[in-house]
């Protein structure tokens, strides 16, 4: 134990001295946000660190990733430490790039700082020597599950399959020979906390279309068919689902009319929704999913419209490892005390750590260091030392507890973990997800 | 038309009219104070038997279960002119004169229409008129003229006590009208301006649906997901029923309005069978046929949302009302004669009230009149329609019905005769019956088979886009 001590100790040591740097990174991504499959700058300040700090490096996975290897050369298990590259869209916030409007409302850019802080650490010679096994530091693209017409356009030219980062590299194979996965997210439970545990729903996202006949909406509307009356009936017969959604499965549908008619004295002919469906478990959103579809060609079939519902996989229900957990636990409490380590809850939230989560032993604690309302203008990381510094501590401390001692525990740990699905089976999962009907009812 | 010898007639007419006002308006009252929905008028079909034995003409009772028919022959053979009065009331529970086990309330003027046809009769019913008639004059009492109560008369339909659901419907089908060339009757009015009378004009025409959601029940709060909510599935297809107003033309004259008959037994049970009751008329048959598909594609779009199934049962309605203008032109001048010049006002033909009449149906098969007398205040089938001046309401009609009938048959019944010549009816009543009967449709949806037969799903990108 002794020798894990000191292991751990020469881990916080090598952090310290770095961590001004550290947090610097953090913010200098902050103020360069880049939304999803668009993180060039961020991706390259990323592989330039790698490089600089000796890492191997792998760039241009999934279009924006990239992956830095640290291999002890001694045979064990191999661990994934992820850090989020992209940002969200929301112009108004503090931080938002004029032009794009994208900003880190989300956080993700004390992703990476805690990710690289991990590193640090590890990177330390007493450290390196002490540990058996990898870590692949995975700095992943697009976790914000939007511009859908954009992804949609990089699916059609052959450069991604699937819409968030995580998912590409597992199709890509990246998390096939991985072990055990972790993320620190920041988090807005009670400040100065570490949360760990919970989960996550799981979506699917649908782009709807109804077609219906234009025609003057004063002169002669009865020659039309309305497309927009289609598309208030079906989403009304989405709200009258609602009282069959079990509290259990946290299904949550929240549609968006992105295109409601073209000129107010035309009766609307093209009308078009974006939904997602989510639910804490797959067959909650395929059964929400399916009434939804059923909602929605009851719009078309009242008004004589068509509806196209293009369905398109989204993220699995997200599940965290509680032997990893534990392990986690223990030494976030190292750092902030025991009080400090709280419980998380279900997420209605959906994230791509989910389909990670559904592969390999996984963990996303949370590092509560943010004021304001994720995902708004007001989003801010408050206490960088505990998203960054502190965070990456945690994540570190647990790598050296699973690969110390020939990387017994993590091996152990990833041998009791059972894999809901294999990658291919994963790969197979999602695709079996997209379809596009059209219905003429 | 009208000659010195018609004129006295008229006059010995009136003064009959006259003698007995007192007892005719007594015998309205009577009926106001006896209101029976439509197939259920006993106690009034008896009451207004014993009137009409009383005048001493021979009835037939018990057509189309409550309705009679009593003929008076006149003097030669000629022309059979119907007069014809309503027995039913509507149901309007919170009506002063309604009944307080059934609600049923005379809350749309009927009684009156009883003691104008009393008078009619007992003017016309004299040794001096009859003799100088040329033909005859049906007294034609119909029930159930208000198209309410659809399941009860859908379980005298299976039953085989009716096939239609209205009075007139069923005695056109029993042949009732079969020796009846022409008809009238005058109805109340509340709505129609100063005059006494108004006349001509359209009746909108009619068709029911009687449709029944059947979900599945779930405790409302234990699981509600185990169930299938079919009050959701009306209320949707209420709401989707709503948004087609846009397509409704004003010269279709379209009204669509329902009822939740039945809505849910507990509130803490998913509801499971859902009744609803609906009806869409226009003022044309073909009009009706659009916006009937409609509606009931609405109804399936519940069903679809929702997952229950629905049975949609088509109920053959009325016909819009058409009025014949040769015999209008003698109630005008019997009107104006004998009420005064005033006294009656012609609505333009194309103007089509919302409501509908079974004597649209009588309308496509025989010239008639429908005047209407302004004597009721407060709203048609609503809770404060009332007969205010029975005078208005049951003696004007009387004299004037009485005189157009003299006009229409005396003289060798040439008016009448006139007005039958070059007269084409819409359709026979053989024709009609056939028409109602393939109105009577039932189909029943379910959108698991919707989902394999009747809609189409298809990948897009190898067909043409939707349109």
């Amino acid at each position: 134990m002794s020798d894990r001590s000191d292991l751990k100790s020469s881990f916080n040591r090598a952090i310290n001295g770095r961590a001004g740097e550290l947090e610097r990174i953090a913010r200098d991504i902050l103020d360069h946000p880049e939304s999803g499959f668009r993180e060039i700058r961020t991706s390259k300040l990323v592989a330039d660190w790698f490089s600089e700090n000796g890492l191997e490096v792998q760039t241009g996975v999934a279009k924006t990733g990239v992956v830095g290897t640290y291999d002890t050369g001694r045979p064990g298990p191999h661990i994934a430490v992820m850090g989020e590259l992209d940002s969200l869209i929301v112009p108004g916030h503090i931080n938002a790039d004029p032009d794009t409007g994208a900003a880190h409302a989300c956080g993700h850019h004390a992703q990476i700082g805690s990710m690289l802080t991990v590193a640090t650490g590890l990177l330390d010679e007493w450290v390196k020597k002490g540990l058996s096994g990898r870590v692949s530091f995975m700095a992943t693209p697009a976790e914000e599950y939007i511009e859908l017409e954009y992804r949609e356009s990089l699916r059609e030219n052959g450069e991604i399959e699937f819409f968030g980062g995580k998912q590409e590299f597992i199709r890509l194979g990246l998390f096939d020979a991985v072990d055990i996965a972790m993320l620190t997210h920041t988090g807005s439970e009670t400040a100065g906390t570490f949360g760990v545990g919970g989960s996550n729903n799981g979506m699917i996202g649908k782009t709807v279309q109804y077609i219906g006949k234009a025609a003057h909406a004063g002169g002669s509307p009865h020659l039309g068919i309305n497309a927009l009356n289609a598309a208030q009936i079906g989403l009304a017969a989405v709200h009258a689902q609602r009282e069959t959604f079990r509290d259990a499965d946290s299904v949550r549908v929240h549609p968006i009319i992105t295109r409601g008619g073209d000129a107010v004295n035309s009766v609307p002919a093209d009308v078009r929704i974006e939904t997602y469906v989510r639910a804490s478990n797959v067959p909650a959103i395929l059964s929400a999913s399916e009434k939804v579809d059923r909602a929605l060609r009851a719009g078309a079939l009242a008004t004589g419209a068509s509806v196209r519902i293009k369905t398109a996989p989204g993220y699995l229900p997200a599940r965290y490892d509680q032997r990893l957990i534990d392990v986690y636990r223990h030494n976030a409490a190292s750092l902030i005390g025991d009080d400090n380590v709280i419980e998380l809850h279900h997420s209605t939230g959906c994230t791509d750590v989910g389909d990670v989560s559904q592969i390999v032993s996984t963990i996303q604690p949370t590092a509560n260091a943010t004021s304001g309302n994720g995902h708004g203008v007001d989003y801010l990381v408050e206490d960088y030392e505990l998203a960054v510094i502190k965070a990456g501590k945690a994540m570190g401390l647990t790598v050296i507890d699973l690969l110390a001692d020939g990387g017994e525990k993590g091996t152990r740990i990833a041998g009791s973990f059972n894999a809901p699905m294999t990658t291919a089976e994963y790969v197979s999962r999602m695709r079996g997800f997209r379809s596009d009907m059209t219905f003429v009812e | 038309m009208t000659n010195a010898e018609n004129t006295e007639l008229i006059a010995l007419a009136l003064r009959s009219v006259d003698g007995a006002s007192r007892r005719l308006i007594s015998a309205a009252k009577t009926v106001y104070g006896t209101p029976e929905t439509g197939f259920n008028e006993h106690k009034t079909a008896q009451y207004v038997l014993e009137q009409l034995s009383a005048i001493g003409l021979a009835v037939e009772t018990g057509i189309a279960r409550t309705g009679m028919k009593a003929i008076l022959r006149g003097g030669s053979a000629g022309p059979t002119v119907a007069v014809i009065a309503e027995l039913d009331a509507l149901r309007v529970p919170g009506h002063p004169g309604a009944n307080a086990d059934t609600g049923a309330a005379h809350a749309c003027g009927h009684h009156a229409q009883i003691g104008s046809l009393l008078g009619v009769a007992m003017a016309l019913n004299t040794p001096e008129i009859k003799k100088a008639l040329s033909g005859n004059v049906a007294f034609i009492i119909t029930p159930a003229e208000e198209f309410i109560d659809i399941g009860e008369r859908l379980d005298l339909r299976a039953s085989g006590a009716v096939e239609f659901l209205s009075g007139k419907q069923e005695m056109i089908r029993l042949g009732t009208f079969d020796d009846v060339d022409m008809a009238m009757m005058v109805h109340t009015s509340a709505t129609n301006g100063e005059s006494t009378f108004n006349i001509g004009g359209t009746s909108t025409a009619h068709v029911s649906h009687q449709v029944r959601y059947i979900g599945k029940s779930a405790h409302a709060g234990g699981a509600p997901d185990q169930g299938i909510n079919a009050l959701q599935a009306a209320m949707l297809a209420n709401l989707a029923i709503n948004t087609q107003r846009e397509t409704f033309r004003e010269a279709d004259v379209v009204r669509v309005h329902g009822i939740i008959s039945s809505g849910g037994t507990s509130v803490n049970a998913i509801p499971s069978e859902v009744l609803y009751e609906g009806r869409v008329r226009a003022r044309t048959v073909e009009a009706i046929a659009k916006i009937s598909e409609q509606v009931v594609r609405c109804y399936r779009a519940g069903a679809l949302a929702l997952g229950t199934a629905v049975e949609v049962q088509t109920i053959a309605g009325y016909h819009p009302l058409q009025q014949n203008l040769a015999m209008q032109e003698v109630f005008v001048q019997n009107a104006e004669r004998i009420i005064g010049q005033d006294s009656i006002s012609a609505v333009p033909g194309d103007r089509t009230a919302g409501g509908s009449t079974d004597m649209g149906d009588l309308s496509m098969i025989m010239p008639l009149i429908h005047p209407y007398v302004n004597a009721a205040s407060g709203v048609g089938h609503g809770h404060d329609y009332l007969i205010e001046d029975y005078d208005r309401a049951v003696i004007a009609p009387a004299k004037v019905m009485a005189a157009t009938i003299i006009d229409l048959l005396s003289d060798g019944a040439q008016t009448a005769r006139a007005a039958l010549d070059g007269y084409i009816p819409p359709m026979t009543a053989d024709q009609y019956v056939a028409a109602q009967r393939e109105q009577f449709t039932t189909e029943i949806y379910e959108p698991q088979q919707a989902r394999g037969n009747k809609a189409t799903a298809r990948t897009a990108g190898d067909g043409e886009e939707a349109g």
